[in-house]
């Protein structure tokens, strides 16, 4: 009989029955759709942004989407120019109360962005009477129609620990701090947030950038009535550029507080990546739009698998597990060095590894155009596996260590 | 020129599906729409939901997909080697509009391996604790009934008349379409859930149905299948004539006797199981393979598949002819006599419908007949289950809950609806077992 594996956490003092929790943004837009994710078997959910429509009235952009397609592949990636909710902030309040009442095991994350100190108050109070068992800081949109909300203040180290000691003063709900990717390095104004009270940072929010252009009208995409601007994107692609700030925040000793952590989350595989990196609590927007709530039992299900193979307790035993495999690049070993190993049995033949090897690296592929094979001059293989990331047939081109001290490599040691 | 023609052990393994790589299941998984309503589950008559195993595989969730199918359909394995999916799941697919449809067979051989391979925990075992059941025959209906059954906790017994589970799948259909390991791994299955299987017996007389009463089993299913087959009246005295179902045995369990090497044959029948005689007689080595069928060359029932593979197998089609006579000596056929037929009235495809068309008379040397002309439920049903109705060629008749007039017998698979699929009696199977637990739940 199938027994599930133990996949809750405790961040900040909050216990969740498993780690997979929506994101702020459209796909925890009302009550009702969040019951739908919570019935689907998501652990918590961020509630889209909340602001207070008194100091800005929010109006989205339309259309409001644009998505990445790489070749055949459709929504590689997903760019967006919306803004924080637009719904009045009493009709959101109902909703959280609704929530909490009829999913009191769920956990329930307010967002919230203000605009001055009153606001960030005003916000934090009524998310915690509302019943919200967290609070997230918006420190991050990228495309805030208000000048002083969003990545800016994301970017400004001092306003971001003056505006997160205000909350903690207002409130006494654990406080989250979401950083803008839109920036060299996340550290210091995570260490900002700290210093302002913050108890957990999650990141990242979507990254600015411009996805398409239309080549007949030269307007970039989507296209707000003429006008476009390089707004938020998300989804698989972002991914890498998210599990290397996530790294960068859980390997910092100075930071040292738990990690929530989203960009690209599709998969289990996806969210264990993350896990291993050191990240405690798991954020998910774009896979839903593309796929729905229902992916959620697939990424339970697959982790859970994955624990029990391996007996595995509790995830506390896995996050961070990759975390000290991070070095910089100046410790790598490089008397390590590789060449590539062709099987030939599974070598179809097309020629691919030899074309790339030939124009991107150094011309160590020889094709038999009588035989349709390849094979590697150990001499001239620099080891870079190009060949290996192109091949088309999976586990075809493996390599093996080569001795250092006296094949080409000794001129080099 | 023409391309050389495969050897015949090329052929034939071409006909055995193949087993998805994880790469190959990965790609093939990303073209799948992934649609609202998946209309290849509605596709499927047993329910097994591929459109939830083919995103399970898609998110990567191998073991998941494997347990959605094999949770659905206790013959997952079985399923995903001999489906007709081009008339069910895959006909149903959405990307059709677009391109092939999404090789949802394969998906599910790649699944259910996968499940075998990584050792997936067995199905939970049931508490029987929900009174007694008995199920009479262990073919695909019989064994989809007593999974469902089982899930419901009830305590269920198969009692099955050959040595071994599967019914025409263990016996009839040949092992180059099925690999021996999916049946065993159903049947694996099947055996973890706690259902008890008794061997070598027969469910034949009204004792032997009395005494289930007697032993407190509160209903019956009866899943006995088909096991009479039609024989031509010309052909009954001989000893080399034999019934598709006694030919197709031998071939998969006792070759040796059987030899066939040079020997010429002549399969009477124009369906999917005649074609699966032909094929698996010129695979034991015979010499000439003659196809004879009332119906001409398009109008034969198999499918396309098959008539391509037996013209590979180079059988020979004597499509719109019939038998006339045979030549014989003593008790043993050395030839028939055939003559070709054109039809009264066309698209009618019964005897009394054809016309002998003189002068194409014809006689073939035969050193067997195996005739693949239908067959029908054994007369022990009517036995055993005493004023059970029957209809045709002596089916059993249910409602559409599977209760049969007698209240505390239910039925399905081959035995109600004629002869159907493995895929179709999986679901009769499933059907009959809910209903089962709601006529026993209102009894109490
Ligand atoms: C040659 C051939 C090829 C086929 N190919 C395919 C295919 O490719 N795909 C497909 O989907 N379907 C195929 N079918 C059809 C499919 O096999 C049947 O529809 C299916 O097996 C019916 O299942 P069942 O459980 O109703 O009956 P059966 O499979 O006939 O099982 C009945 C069981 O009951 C047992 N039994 C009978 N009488 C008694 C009794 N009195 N007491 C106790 N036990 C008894 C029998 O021994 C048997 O085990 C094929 C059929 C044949 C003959
Ligand atoms: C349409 C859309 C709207 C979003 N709105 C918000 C928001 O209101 N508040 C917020 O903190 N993040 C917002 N985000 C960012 C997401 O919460 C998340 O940080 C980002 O999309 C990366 O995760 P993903 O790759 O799983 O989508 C939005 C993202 C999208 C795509
Ligand atoms: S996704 Fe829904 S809301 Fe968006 S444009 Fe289409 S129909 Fe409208």
């Amino acid at each position: 009989m199938k027994n599930n594996a133990d996949l809750s956490i405790n961040f900040c003092g909050v216990k969740f029955e498993n780690p997979f929790c929506l994101s702020s943004s459209p796909v925890g837009y009302h009550a009702e759709m969040c019951a739908r994710a919570f019935d689907a078997g998501w652990g918590g959910i961020v509630y889209k942004t909340l602001g207070l429509e008194k100091s800005f009235k929010v109006v989205m952009p339309s259309p409001r989407l644009n998505a990445y397609h790489v070749g055949d592949k459709r929504f590689v990636g997903l760019q967006n120019a919306e803004q924080i909710t637009d719904r009045p902030i009493a009709d959101n309040i109902k909703d959280l109360l609704w929530l909490k009442k009829n999913y009191p095991n769920k956990v329930l994350i307010s967002s919230i962005m203000g605009y001055v100190d009153e606001d960030w108050t005003e916000l934090a109070k009524m998310s915690e009477d509302a019943g919200a068992d967290l609070l997230e800081l918006n420190f991050s949109c990228p495309q805030m129609a208000h000048k002083h909300a969003g990545h800016r203040i994301g970017q400004d180290f001092h306003a971001v620990a003056a505006f997160t000691e205000v909350v903690k003063k207002a409130s006494k709900l654990p406080v989250i701090a979401k950083m803008t990717p839109n920036i060299t390095d996340m550290i210091p104004v995570a260490l900002a947030a700290k210093e302002g009270g913050a108890d957990a940072i999650s990141a990242i929010n979507t990254i600015r950038a411009i996805t398409d252009i239309d080549i007949d009208n030269f307007t970039p995409l989507p296209n707000i009535h003429g006008n476009s601007s390089p707004t938020g994107y998300s989804g698989k692609a972002v991914k890498p550029i998210a599990m290397r700030f996530v790294s960068e925040l859980c390997n910092s000793k100075q930071l040292n507080l738990p990690v929530s952590a989203m960009g690209g989350i599709e998969t289990w595989v996806d969210a264990l990546h993350f896990l291993l990196l050191g990240a405690t609590n798991l954020q998910v927007t774009s896979g839903i739009m593309r796929y729905g709530y229902r992916i959620v039992e697939d990424m339970i299900e697959g982790l859970s698998d994955y624990m029990i193979e391996r007996q595995i307790k509790s995830l506390d035993e896995i996050i961070g597990k990759a975390a000290q495999k991070i070095v910089d690049p100046s410790d790598f070993n490089t008397r390590y060095q590789v060449v590539s190993v062709i099987d030939e049995n599974k070598c179809i033949g097309c020629g691919q590894c030899f074309i790339s090897c030939q124009d991107g690296a150094n011309q160590a592929i020889k094709f038999d155009a009588a035989t349709r094979k390849v094979s590697v001059n150990e001499e001239r293989c620099l080891g870079c596996l190009l060949c290996k990331h192109v091949c088309p047939v999976w586990d075809c081109i493996s390599y093996k260590e080569v001795d250092t001290s006296y094949t080409k490599h000794a001129a080099i040691f | 020129m023409k391309k050389p023609i495969d050897t015949q052990n090329i052929i034939l393994h071409k006909c055995m599906r193949e087993t998805l790589t994880l790469e190959a299941a990965i790609k093939e998984s990303n073209r799948c729409l992934l649609c609202h309503d998946a209309p290849c589950s509605a596709g499927c008559p047993a329910g097994t939901d591929p459109g939830k195993f083919i995103r399970q595989i898609k998110f990567y969730n191998y073991k998941g997909a494997a347990r959605t199918i094999r949770s659905n359909n206790i013959l997952g394995s079985v399923c995903a080697h001999i489906c007709p999916v081009e008339k069910l799941c895959e006909k149903a697919c959405s990307i059709k509009a677009l391109e092939d449809p999404i090789n949802i067979n394969g998906l599910q051989r790649f699944a259910t391996e996968y499940g075998k391979i990584h050792k997936l925990e067995p199905l939970k075992r049931s508490k029987k604790n929900n009174g007694k059941i008995a199920i009479i025959g262990c073919g695909p209906a019989g064994m989809s009934c007593a999974s469902q059954l089982a899930k419901m906790d009830y305590d269920v017994c198969i009692f099955e008349r050959e040595p071994s589970a599967g019914g025409v799948i263990k016996w009839n259909i040949p092992e180059f379409r099925l690999p021996e390991d999916a049946l065993n791994y159903d049947i694996e299955n099947l055996a973890n859930q706690g259902v008890e299987i008794k061997f070598n017996s027969a469910i034949d007389s009204k004792e032997s149905l009395n005494k289930l009463k007697s032993e407190g089993f509160e209903a019956v299913f009866i899943s006995s299948g088909l096991s009479e087959a039609f024989m031509l009246d010309m052909f009954k005295t001989y000893t080399n004539a034999l019934d598709y179902i006694t030919f197709l045995r031998q071939v998969k369990f006792g070759k040796d006797k059987l030899n066939l090497k040079d020997k010429n044959i002549a399969v009477i029948g124009g369906g999917s199981v005649a074609i699966d005689s032909a094929v698996s007689a010129k695979s034991c080595g015979a010499n000439r393979v003659y196809l004879i069928s009332l119906e001409h060359l398009a109008e034969l029932p198999a499918d396309e598949e098959e008539i391509k593979l037996a013209q590979l197998m180079k059988i020979i089609f004597k499509s719109g002819s019939q038998v006339t006579g045979v030549i014989q000596d003593g008790n043993i056929i050395t030839g028939i006599k055939g003559i070709e037929i054109d039809w009264v009235q066309e698209g009618k495809f019964t005897p009394d419908n054809a016309r002998q068309v003189s002068g194409t008379e014809f006689s073939l040397n035969v050193d067997l007949v195996v005739q693949a002309i239908g067959t029908k439920p054994g007369k022990e049903v009517g036995n055993f289950a005493e004023g059970i109705k029957t209809k045709g060629k002596g089916v059993i008749m249910v409602n559409d809950t599977f209760e049969t007039n007698i209240p505390w017998i239910f039925a399905g698979g081959d035995v109600v609806n004629g002869g159907a699929t493995v895929v179709q009696a999986v679901a009769e199977g499933k059907k009959a077992a809910e209903s089962m637990d709601k006529y026993l739940k209102n009894r109490r």
